[in-house]
């Protein structure tokens, strides 16, 4: 696998990634030689003949290599990194607005409305068109977690009472993987999010489809589990537009079978895997919010996850 | 401690004493301008954080220098026979003077590179 | 920069010793008698620096081994991905104990530990200035570390992560007592570091052997000095941090609460403010262990002393700079962030020149392979590269990918291992002939030098690229298929090799390291510093006159005639123990300073201190009341045999030097650690200042908030004018207690009982303006910062009123006159800084409302 990855500082997929990038390249090398011109001087200091290395043992070695040589190396050092600091993250006006919170264990995800486009919400994925600006406004609800997608960018602290913005552009199409950085609990490992970056026509075309209500079981298998969503009282905690299910604590679900993976970034998205979570979210992500429902009948448990990966 | 140890040691840290005053000031400012928005205000055609971090800047070298200036005459006109923690504490003085200037230097470049606020 | 050498300064001629041959008989028996250490059960009352600096020194070691074992476990779950070895609720509370453990319970007590042990012997001082002050330290840090260590048998462990960052440690989100573990047993070990560094500082500057003026002081007194003061800066930001924390928890004053009007950044802030520091505080001393060892092995005087000095100095200052760089991803203004960059960049020079210093230094001498040679070797090399990604990790946008992943667990291992371990390493087998009748094993030392080099490389070099292709910190298992699996092995592999070499340390003290307190192994290194003169239980049999820093190079006869009594105070003046106070810069002799001997007061005091911590994390509040009271009693019945008065006469200390035997005023010892206290109090007021400050930023046009109005305005000039009147009345006290006639007049305790009340009156004055005017602690962050700047001033109010209790009653026992008034001096000290903090407490709180009038 390498260095290339779903989730790599060192896969750059956009201009603030390659930015830091090429820093980190360049710190690399230069350090490294750094490290080898030190070790190489005290290698020298003990293993030289007395004669040959008496030159080194003065107080002008210290004065050269301790005090001159990292004054010139950081002083030029410092100003290029403040320079990428400055170009890196920029707020950029027309830039796509998402809104992300953070919560105990998954992401909240909202797509404001822009000119005639509804607003819409989803969760643990996060879906942006190649080459134009997104600014991300983060938060936390519960704790602080952090916000990071490394092929991207840099990441930011979603902080309770605060919002932070991170601008950044994708400028390759393709599938990558986000995570939370920042220590927030019991399943603090667990917390991921896809990433999905498309061309514009295609991420319009998926924005309309995100923003329109869940559309009705087509046969009555899906039907029953539709029917076993409500009789369940999943709807206190989950949206599924359309429906009278509406509750505001959980994801969103109005369009869950759409989704890459379940369970914030954990198991690929089937019926399978839908109904393993429903019925042991506590024995698969313990601490995490929803208890599990392991009354239901199999025949009951794929119903309702039919229905859910029917959600498209 | 006697006065003039005081201002011995004080005199020996200079430097790094200007450094850290400038580095409370200049953070401080930039921060309390910031959360209240009055960071917008120019001040002879510059923002009112850099105008702050440049006047700092420079009060903090001047005053380095003028410590490490201090220093070098007094080492000079220590007699041979001067007790050595003397002698120690002026060549000391100079020397964090020397280095301060560098910290100092650094500690005012952002202000001239990034935005203020953002 | 580069001052020429002044030849001559240094070149002077070894002085004739001061004391003539034969000594006196019966004097070198009595020296033995006033230093013989108790025997039975009573041995652990002794307070000598050598006994108590090894317990402190193994009981560090058992910690680094314990978290180390906890490495161990989390390494073995992360060797393979979705492994089930360990559950996720028993790995959080391993990698918050692993870091805990590792930073307040074997890294800072290890350095203070050896430093207790070595600094006396290496400025030929007899002890420390207040032996049973390291032993209160030491035993409070016993007892609390292992009971704190032992909640992870228990399930009970703190699991927020050694940095506990609020709202997850908030009541709401950890309501189990495995936080408050933490910040109570934590914030008592931290001040056991803080006694420990009043210890030092107070030790580094008045006692040390003649003639070592500041340009000759050992460069590790040099490193524990800015060590110590270090610890006297950082530490109250953390203190106060735990203490708004658990205020927080306990009564919901909403510090950090943003519903409230609190912000979790503060604490942030605070934490980083000691949290940084806190690395070089770990980090110098071991630099200044190095700057002692290098010139031994090499045999050649250290290079760049000077310069060595300026950059201990400088990182020190430096240091206080960077905290912000831990927060680089919070969202903070670019600029704000950028300082803190420069700021990182900077302290890379000083860590540049002391690298540059050995290097010179071993060049200009012939480095001998040793064991601690190797050690340094390896610490050079490691760290060097630690230091090379802290660089990288100070620029803003490097560190916005490389934070909080495996990246920096890389750099902080090899920064802390690299800069502490090693040269720890290499100090055991440096040092260790000087505590135990035989050195270590050369044979076994290399192989705990090679499994600990290799170990390390093979752990942390792998997961800079864990780091950087994805892996976040503290995850209890990660997933397959992230490219992370074999980096991941290969980490586990080395941290089992680094286990190896410990073991093999460990087999290696089994063998060889034998107590010795009369009978070491002596000077096999052939060193030049006074650690290694010929020493009991008494130190040195004389204090030694030096002229250069390498003294047992320069003076050849020294060991000898030390040993001879040929040098200051080869006897005992008072009969008693006693230590030789110099001044501060040059190192005169001043005057005798008479120490206490073994006592159980200190023990009972630690017992109790650390029982009322840890009984008031579980609820046991009685009981923890009672344990609180025992531990005050403890320390006064400890106090009162201090300030002994002068028992006779000035003495002669040898070569006509007549000294005397009890000193008042700024001179004398513990003038000098009421003032380091009094800094370290004012640290802790300046963060809560720095607090109220920041809570008001983050609520613009809420300060007060609305609905909440101000005291009218007499209410603190009320307070005010208490506080003023009950310093005048001290002053006027101190006024009346002088003269050469040890007069002791009845208004002295008239007067301290007269200005009880107005000092107590002032603080309840404050306390019921904020009362009545309906301001409530709970409702919004204000409210809990303005009651909080009021209770610690009440605080400081109750300690004064004890040691006003306390001055009167040595008054009343007849301990109190003109010339014996070191207790009453303590006192107005104290009480000088109380009536100080709770004006500008007042200017504050009243003022800066009604200033800012709602911005």
């Amino acid at each position: 696998m390498g260095c290339s990855g779903v989730q790599s500082a060192l896969d750059p997929a956009g201009g603030d990634a390659l930015r830091i990038y090429w820093l980190t390249v360049i710190m690399t090398v230069g350090g490294t030689f750094i490290f080898l011109l030190v070790t190489g001087l005290l290698l020298y200091a003990i293993f030289a003949p007395p004669e040959r290395r008496s030159w080194l043992g003065s107080r002008r070695t210290i004065v050269y290599g301790g005090l001159a040589f990292p004054i010139v190396v950081l002083s030029a050092l410092l100003p290029y990194g403040l320079i990428v600091m400055r170009d890196t993250d920029v707020p950029v006006p027309g830039a796509l607005p998402v809104e992300v919170v953070g919560e105990q264990y998954w992401w909240r995800v909202k797509y404001p409305a822009e000119q005639e486009r509804a607003e819409f919400s989803t969760a643990n994925e996060l879906v942006v068109p190649v080459g134009r600006p997104v600014t991300v406004s983060v938060t936390a609800a519960d704790v602080i977690h952090s916000f990071w997608i490394p092929n991207f960018g840099g990441k930011i602290d979603m902080i309770p009472g605060r919002i932070n913005r991170l601008t950044f552009t994708a400028e390759r199409p393709g599938v990558y993987r986000g995570v939370c950085a920042e220590f927030c609990g019991d399943q603090h490992a667990r917390m991921a999010f896809d990433v999905v970056a498309m061309e514009p026509a295609a991420f319009e075309t998926w924005r309309a489809g995100q923003a329109r209500p869940a559309q009705d079981p087509a046969i009555p298998f899906l039907a029953r589990g539709r029917e076993l969503f409500r009789a369940g009282g999943c709807g206190s905690c989950h949206v599924v537009r359309g429906t009278e299910a509406n509750g505001q604590f959980g994801p969103d679900l109005t369009h869950v079978g759409s989704r890459r993976t379940i369970g914030a970034g954990q198991f690929p998205n089937n019926v399978g895997t839908l109904a393993g979570w429903i019925a042991n979210t506590q024995h698969i992500k313990p601490g995490v919010r929803m208890p599990s429902y392991g009354s239901f009948t199999g025949e009951d448990l794929r119903a309702l996850a039919g229905y859910l990966e029917s959600l498209k | 401690m006697t006065g003039r140890r005081t201002g011995q040691v004080l005199l020996m840290l200079a430097g790094l004493l200007a450094w850290a005053v400038q580095f409370t000031v200049i953070y401080g400012a930039t921060s309390t301008l910031c959360s209240r928005q009055w960071a917008d205000t120019t001040f002879l055609g510059i923002g009112l954080v850099q105008a702050v971090v440049l006047v700092t800047t420079l009060a903090a070298l001047t005053a380095t220098a003028l410590a490490l200036t201090w220093s070098l005459r007094t080492y000079r006109r220590l007699p041979e026979q001067a007790p050595p923690a003397d002698l120690f504490m002026s060549q000391a003085g100079a020397l964090t003077g020397g280095l301060s200037l560098i910290a100092i230097v650094w500690q005012g470049l952002p202000a001239f590179i990034l935005p203020a606020c953002a | 920069m580069n001052l020429p050498e002044r030849p001559g300064s240094f070149e002077l001629p070894e002085p004739d010793p001061p004391n003539p041959l034969p000594r006196p008989k019966g004097e070198f028996e009595a020296l033995k008698r006033a230093w013989k250490a108790p025997r039975g059960i009573s041995f652990i009352t002794a307070v000598n620096n050598t006994y108590v600096g090894l317990w402190y020194v193994g009981t560090a070691f058992l910690f680094f081994i314990l978290a180390g074992i906890l490495a161990l476990i989390m390494r073995a779950q992360l060797a393979a991905p979705e492994s089930d070895l360990v559950r996720h609720d028993l790995y959080n509370q391993l990698f918050t104990m692993h870091g805990t453990v590792m930073m307040f319970l074997f890294a800072v007590p290890a350095v203070e530990a050896a430093s207790v042990y070595l600094l006396p012997n290496m400025q030929a001082a007899r002890d420390l200035p207040f032996p049973r002050l390291s032993a209160y330290a030491f035993w409070a840090y016993f007892v609390g570390g292992l009971v704190f260590f032992g909640t992870i048998f228990f399930g009970l462990s703190p699991n927020g992560g050694w940095f506990m960052y609020p709202p997850l440690t908030g009541s709401k989100y950890s309501p189990a007592e495995n936080a408050d573990w933490w910040l109570l047993g934590i914030g008592f070990i931290e001040i056991s570091a803080i006694a420990g560094a009043i210890e030092i500082i107070v030790g580094v500057m008045k006692t040390r052997a003649v003639g070592m003026s500041l340009d000759k002081l050992p460069v590790y007194s040099w490193a524990m000095l800015v060590f110590a003061v270090m610890i006297v800066i950082g530490f109250p930001a953390i203190i106060l941090g735990t203490l708004l924390l658990e205020m927080e928890r306990a009564f919901d004053w909403p510090f950090f609460i943003a519903e409230r009007g609190g912000d979790p950044l503060l604490w942030q802030h605070l934490f980083w403010f000691f949290g940084h520091p806190e690395v070089y505080i770990i980090f110098l001393p071991a630099t200044g262990m190095v700057s002692m060892i290098v010139p031994a092995m090499a045999q050649t005087p250290l290079v760049g002393y000077r310069l060595i000095v300026l950059a201990l100095i400088a990182t020190g200052f430096l240091s206080f700079g960077l905290w912000v760089h831990h927060m680089f991803a919070t969202g903070l203004p670019k600029m704000s962030l950028s300082f803190f960059s420069a700021a990182s960049t900077a302290v890379a020079v000083p860590s540049g020149i002391q690298v540059f210093a050995w290097i010179a230094t071993i060049a200009s001498g012939r480095m001998k392979l040793t064991t601690p040679s190797l050690f340094i070797i390896g610490f050079l090399f490691i760290f060097t590269l630690g230091g090379l990604t802290g660089v990288m990790v100070a620029m803003a946008p490097f560190d916005w990918q490389a934070h909080d992943s495996y990246f920096v667990v890389a750099h902080l291992h090899y920064v802390l291992i690299g800069g502490m371990v090693f040269p720890l390493f290499a100090a055991f087998y440096y040092w260790v002939p000087v505590a135990s009748k035989r050195a270590l094993s050369e044979r076994l030392g290399r192989w705990v030098f090679g499994l600990m080099f290799l170990g390390v490389n093979v752990t942390f070099l792998p997961m800079h690229v864990t780091g950087l292709i994805g892996m976040p910190r503290r995850v209890y298992t990660y997933p397959v298929g992230m490219g992370w699996d074999a980096l991941n092995l290969v980490s586990t592999i080395g941290a089992f090799m680094i286990a190896a070499g410990v073991a093999v340390f460990l087999v290696d003290l089994a063998r060889n390291f034998r107590f010795a307190s009369e009978d070491n192994a002596g000077n096999v290194w052939n060193a030049g510093t006074l650690e290694w003169l010929p020493n009991g239980n008494y130190a040195t049999r004389s204090i030694p006159s030096v002229i250069s820093r390498d003294p047992l190079w320069d003076q050849p006869n020294l060991p000898k005639d030390v040993e001879d009594g040929r040098y200051y105070l080869p006897g005992t003046a008072t009969g008693g123990r006693e230590a030789l106070v110099t001044s501060p810069f040059d190192a005169r002799p001043q005057y005798i300073l008479q120490i206490p001997g073994p006592g159980w007061q200190p023990v009972l005091a630690a017992v109790f201190t650390a029982a009322f911590f840890l009984l008031l994390t579980v609820k046991f509040v009685l009981t923890s009341v009672i344990c609180g009271v025992l531990a005050i009693g403890c320390v006064i019945w400890w106090l009162w045999e201090t300030d002994p008065g002068p028992v006779r006469p000035p003495a002669d200390i040898g070569g006509g030097i007549v000294v005397p035997v009890y000193v008042t005023g700024p001179m004398n010892h513990s003038w000098w650690a009421m003032i380091v206290l009094m800094v370290v109090s004012g640290m802790v007021f300046t963060c809560l200042i720095f607090s109220y400050l920041f809570l008001w930023l983050v609520n613009p046009g809420a300060w007060p908030p609305q609905g909440v109005d101000l005291p009218e305005r007499y209410w603190p000039l009320v307070s005010a004018a208490l506080y003023i009147v009950s310093a005048a009345l001290i002053a006027l006290a101190s006024r009346t207690l002088r003269g050469d006639d040890r007069r002791s007049p009845r208004s002295v305790p008239a007067l301290i009982a007269v200005a009880l009340p107005f000092v107590a009156g002032a603080s309840a004055a404050d306390l019921w303006a904020q009362w009545q005017s309906g301001l409530s602690p709970s409702t919004h962050a204000y409210g809990a910062a303005v009651y909080a700047v009021v209770s610690l001033q009440i605080f400081f109010v109750l300690t004064t009123l004890v040691m006003g209790l306390y001055t009167i009653a040595r008054w009343l026992a007849g301990r109190l006159d003109s010339i014996r008034r070191t207790t009453f001096d303590n006192t107005m000290l104290f009480w000088y800084y109380t009536v100080g903090q709770g004006l500008v407490g007042l200017a504050v709180v009243h003022g800066f409302p009604r200033l800012t009038g709602g911005l």
